[in-house]
């Protein structure tokens, strides 16, 4: 079942007068419960992509389609409600916020949509990261591999039908990037979320169900291993 | 240096442009209120000099006594072997048809003048009235015609002779003074020597300047106090700028550790911060200059309203921007703002490369000294305690007002450890009232503690400094109502029609007294007579009453001792009682013997008792009519109170007093009248104050939006990841709220504290010591809790527009910016 959709989208952004195309006429596919990667250097349009994906940022031309809705014309409240319910989003730098437990940490996604027994949710969410026992544990407390366990776990506490993570290893060392991997490769396979990744890293890619090398904002090319 | 100091400061200065015009604005608000204040006592004390001058010339001397001077004493003195000329003098404000009460001197105008052929006693009058009055004109029935118009600047007076001004005004034999004009080649000091031998002990004999000198020295405390309350809003400030420099060094961390790590040196660092702090000072200082020249303009007014009230009558002189003005405007600003950045700049010449990049180890550094800040507000508390001991100094409370700063620090030292400790306690309340967003803003204060509780010391401040004077206000208020329920027991009072101000007693006509007798239903009359008199170089009023009536009607409240039995000693004794005011200002006890200037006389007076007091800050010595008559026989009265007879209509009362004593210049006023205009005049007294504190909280306010755009700026990448995490605009705006709504009522916790502690300082020490009352204290609760619910509301207020700039804010940019 087709979960995400990009159809032709171009994006450019301006700054100053200067025009910079970050996407150009790119479409893509991803299914349910799999796991989309992009590759490609700095700059070639990946986050960009995420974003759009995301519902964080809009297209100048073409269509994003979430089970086959586009989010164009999707006003403020919708949004919020889609990003809340349906989309859960993994940070290179994990964005955790430093006065906040572990356990607040996961909760606040729940807490933002007025969710109730979020502290359960939250619980079984680190437990299903491997967290269990670190709940109080602040960010600083915990190790890179930690942090970003518990940037998954609240990426995932909503049990979303997107989940988008940019670089997700790219501040961990190889051991603690495995274990991100895994749990998120987990996240498609177990929760069935659609997984749709930008990543350097070759151990990353290795995890994909499709892999879409993009290059200066346009999709070069797209490997599949269904 | 310039380039470090353009791209370094300047550039962010001007990227955060609004940030940087509301600390400039703070400053300028800040000295803005110290110049106006200055400027507006000024002119509000500094016009005391007579008009006549422009008539008569410039009076070397003058010659005054308690009660008048005996006008033959004109004639003693030019019999003396000196070359001089003695002039009389008299003055009243008197009403003539057409143009209103009007200033009248009586002078030897023979002298001056020659009388015109116009068929009625000449006079001189000021371009001013001229134009409105008739060529002939009636002064209570007496005919004047205009001789000559007077050039004098913008007062208005009309001259007449001596002898006319005793005809119509039916004042006989006592003049107010006696000019000496010390003729050239004569010596001054032998003028003084020999007039000073001949004059009976209770005359004076002084410099014209020396009443403006008085004057000047009377009005020291009140114009002190304004001062130092018009310092309030520049301390709120000072705050804003240690906070905007705090900013400053913490987001340039990185910068600052590579300057070091470049070779850039300590001293180099400490500059360009004290700069950018001297930049805020001396623009806010141009910048206050202007705003204070135009907020004085309505100040001069108010405070003029005061000193006339209060003190004595003055017009106000034309505001003058001095060179000493500008100077102390950009002096102020200056030092507000090098002292308030000496902080994080010393603090910014500390980072080390190494550290650079850690943002936010400075609010680390703020928790680990909360125990360290916590045990030097203790010790700073103890200091404003032992401080508030001591007495005056030179009639002065300097160390109320070291104790006052003390509090202050002590209070600014405690507000981290409150702000976290508060936070934490309100961390699940806030959860079940405000949900996440509670949540959230209670974590964001504790994250940026170190501004955070620098911004609530701030606003503390400007809420203890107004709540401690509204409880001031609010206690002396409720003391005065006491106070003028037990003074003000007549039923009807009776003065002169003549307007008069402070320190001015117009005579009422003796005639009146038989006349009020004859009214039916009166009880008793309390004759007082009241004049203005000089103890120890300073002015008093001194006061005779007929005691045995106010004894048994009124119910003065002593210090010490039984009211009827002080009272009863006055009578046919020299025995006087003295006000509060009177005895702090002059260490006089119950006992003690003061020399008081009767006439001729000097009367040694044992004062039988004190008591309290709250109608004029220089103090009144009060003696039994019997002894004034005693050494001046012939003294008209200046008040009378009636007291009727049980179950009498008072206002039948009161018509029948003014039908029967229509032809004199008197007005007869219900007891509540009196009472009102007393109040009223309390009321336009604290206008002042209010005013500035209302200039002290909208700084804090300025500070308090200030701070929250800090706030959201430096945290934009958390409300980014928020929204990424599905949290709605909506909540993001009601966070930065809530936040705003937190560090109001922080800032009120600690503002009330301090504000009650202040009050007592104000209340028993300062307000003690400055003008010697006594007030019962009073909590205006309900009062109070309105202005700190509205405080409160305002500080919420404040966080609208840095809740719409964090509602704005881009995620995807704000995300990805790093």
């Amino acid at each position: 079942m087709i979960r995400l959709e990009l159809r032709n989208v171009s994006r450019t952004y301006h700054l100053d007068e200067q025009r910079i195309p970050a996407l150009s006429e790119v479409s893509l596919v991803a299914e349910a419960g799999t796991v989309t990667v992009l590759v490609g250097r700095s700059g070639c349009g990946k986050s960009t992509l995420l974003n759009l994906a995301g519902a964080m940022d809009f297209p100048d031309s073409g269509d994003v389609l979430i089970d086959g809705q586009s989010t164009t014309g999707l006003n403020e409240r919708q949004l919020t409600e889609l990003r809340r319910n349906r989309i859960g989003f993994v940070f290179q730098s994990f964005q955790l916020l430093p006065t906040m437990t572990a356990l607040e940490n996961v909760e606040l996604p729940l807490l933002l949509a007025r969710k109730p027994n979020t502290e359960k949710i939250a619980r079984e969410r680190l437990r299903w990261v491997g967290l269990e026992g670190r709940e109080r544990s602040l960010p600083h407390q915990l190790s890179g591999g930690q942090m970003q366990r518990v940037a998954v776990a609240r990426a995932l506490v909503q049990q979303p039908d997107i989940l988008i993570a940019d670089e997700p290893t790219g501040n961990l060392d190889t051991a603690s990037g495995g274990d991100v991997l895994q749990l998120l490769q987990r996240a498609a396979r177990e929760l069935g979320a659609t997984l749709l990744m930008a990543t350097h890293s070759a151990e990353a890619a290795a995890i994909a169900d499709v892999r879409v090398y993009m290059r200066d904002g346009s999709v070069e090319s797209i490997q599949r291993n269904l | 240096m310039s380039v470090l100091f353009r791209t370094l400061i300047l550039r962010p200065l001007r990227n955060d442009l609004l940030r940087s015009l509301l600390t400039l604005l703070a400053v300028a608000l800040g000295v803005a209120v110290v110049i106006a204040i200055d400027l507006a006592g000024d002119a509000a004390a500094g016009s005391f000099q007579s008009s006549l001058t422009t008539v008569v010339g410039k009076v070397d001397l003058e010659i005054t006594a308690t009660g008048g001077v005996d006008e033959r004493w004109i004639g003693k003195l030019a019999a003396l072997p000196i070359i001089v000329r003695f002039a009389p003098g008299m003055q009243a404000e008197v009403k003539i048809e057409g143009v209103g009460f009007v200033t009248v001197y009586g002078i030897d105008l023979l002298g001056a003048e020659q009388a015109r052929g116009c068929g009625a006693s000449p006079a001189l009058v000021t371009k001013g009235i001229s134009a409105r009055l008739a060529n002939r004109f009636f002064i209570n029935g007496y005919p004047f015609c205009k001789a000559k118009t007077i050039e004098s600047g913008e007062a208005n007076f009309a001259v007449i002779d001596i002898a006319d001004f005793q005809q119509a005004l039916g004042r006989f034999g006592k003049l107010d003074r006696i000019d000496v004009f010390v003729e050239p080649g004569e010596g001054f000091e032998n003028v003084q020597r020999q007039v000073t031998a001949a004059l009976p002990a209770g005359y004076r004999i002084a410099r014209p300047g020396a009443r403006s000198d008085e004057n000047q020295k009377m009005l020291r405390s009140f114009r002190w106090n304004l001062r130092i309350l018009s310092y309030i809003s520049l301390v709120v400030g000072a705050f804003l700028i240690y906070n905007t420099i705090s900013i400053s060094v913490v987001r340039r961390r990185a910068e600052i550790g590579i300057l070091r790590a470049l070779g850039a040196t300590r001293q180099a660092v400490l500059s360009l911060f004290l700069l950018e702090a001297s930049m805020f000072g001396l623009a806010g200082a141009a910048l206050g200059l202007l705003i204070g020249r135009v907020l004085a303009v309505t100040m001069v007014g108010l405070i003029s309203q005061t000193v006339h009230a209060l003190y004595t009558s003055s017009t106000p002189a034309p505001i003058h921007l001095g060179l000493l003005d500008i100077t102390l405007a950009f002096a102020a600003g200056l030092a507000t703002a090098l002292l308030s950045a000496w902080g994080p700049a010393r603090e910014a010449t500390r980072v080390v490369p190494m550290e650079a990049m850690g943002r936010g180890s400075r609010e680390v550094r703020v928790r680990l000294r909360l125990w360290k800040n916590l045990a030097i507000a203790a010790v700073l508390a103890v200091a404003a305690w032992a401080a508030s001991l001591p007495g005056p100094v030179d009639g002065r409370p300097i160390f109320g007002y070291l104790s006052t700063v003390l509090s202050i620090a002590a209070a600014a030292m405690s507000a981290p450890a409150l702000v976290a400790g508060v936070n934490g306690l309100l961390r699940a309340p806030l959860l079940k009232l405000f949900g996440v967003e509670g949540l959230l803003a209670s974590r964001g204060l504790s994250a940026s503690l170190g501004r955070t509780s620098v911004m609530v010391a701030a606003l503390a401040t400007a809420i203890a400094m107004t709540s401690s004077v509204g409880i001031m206000v609010g206690s002396f208020r409720e003391t005065l109502l006491l106070w003028l329920d037990g003074q003000l027991r007549a039923d009807l009072y009776i003065r002169s029609a003549e307007p008069s101000s402070a320190g001015e007693f117009p005579p009422i006509p003796t005639a009146v007294i038989p006349r009020l007798r004859s009214v039916p239903g009166i009880a008793d009359l309390d004759i007082f007579t009241a004049f203005e008199f000089h103890y120890q170089g300073q002015r008093a009023t001194l006061g005779a009453g007929d005691l045995d009536v106010q004894r048994r009607h009124a119910r003065l409240r002593f210090l010490s001792g039984d009211h009827d039995a002080i009272l009863r000693s006055l009578s046919h004794h020299d025995r006087a009682i003295v006000s509060e005011p009177f005895s702090e200002k002059h260490h006089v006890h119950p006992g003690d013997s003061i020399a008081v200037d009767l006439g001729e006389h000097r009367v040694a007076l044992t004062v039988a008792g004190i008591y309290y007091d709250y109608s004029n800050e220089q103090g009144y010595v009060i003696i039994d009519r019997t002894t004034l008559l005693k050494y001046l026989p012939d003294q008209p009265p200046t008040n009378i109170a009636v007291y009727l007879k049980q179950g009498v209509d008072k206002d039948a009362v009161r018509r029948e007093i003014e039908e029967r004593t229509r032809q004199f210049p008197i007005s007869v006023a219900p007891n509540q009248t009196l009472r009102q205009a007393a109040v009223e005049i309390f009321d336009r007294t604290f206008a002042v104050t209010w005013a500035l504190e209302g200039v002290a909280i909208f700084v804090a306010m300025l500070g308090a939006a200030n701070c929250l755009l800090a706030l959201v700026l430096d945290r934009r990448r958390e409300f980014g990841m928020l929204r990424y995490l599905g949290a709605a605009t909506s909540q993001i705006r009601r966070l930065i709220l809530v936040e705003a709504g937190l560090i109001g009522f922080f800032a009120l916790l600690l503002g009330a504290a301090l504000g009650l502690v202040l009050s007592r300082l104000l209340i028993f020490v300062i307000n003690k010591q400055s003008f010697g009352w006594t007030i019962q204290f009073h909590l205006p609760v309900a009062a109070l809790g309105g202005a700190m619910l509205l405080i409160w509301a305002v500080t919420v207020l404040a966080g609208l527009y840095p809740a719409r700039v964090a509602a704005r804010l881009k995620p995807i940019e704000v995300i990805h910016e790093e």
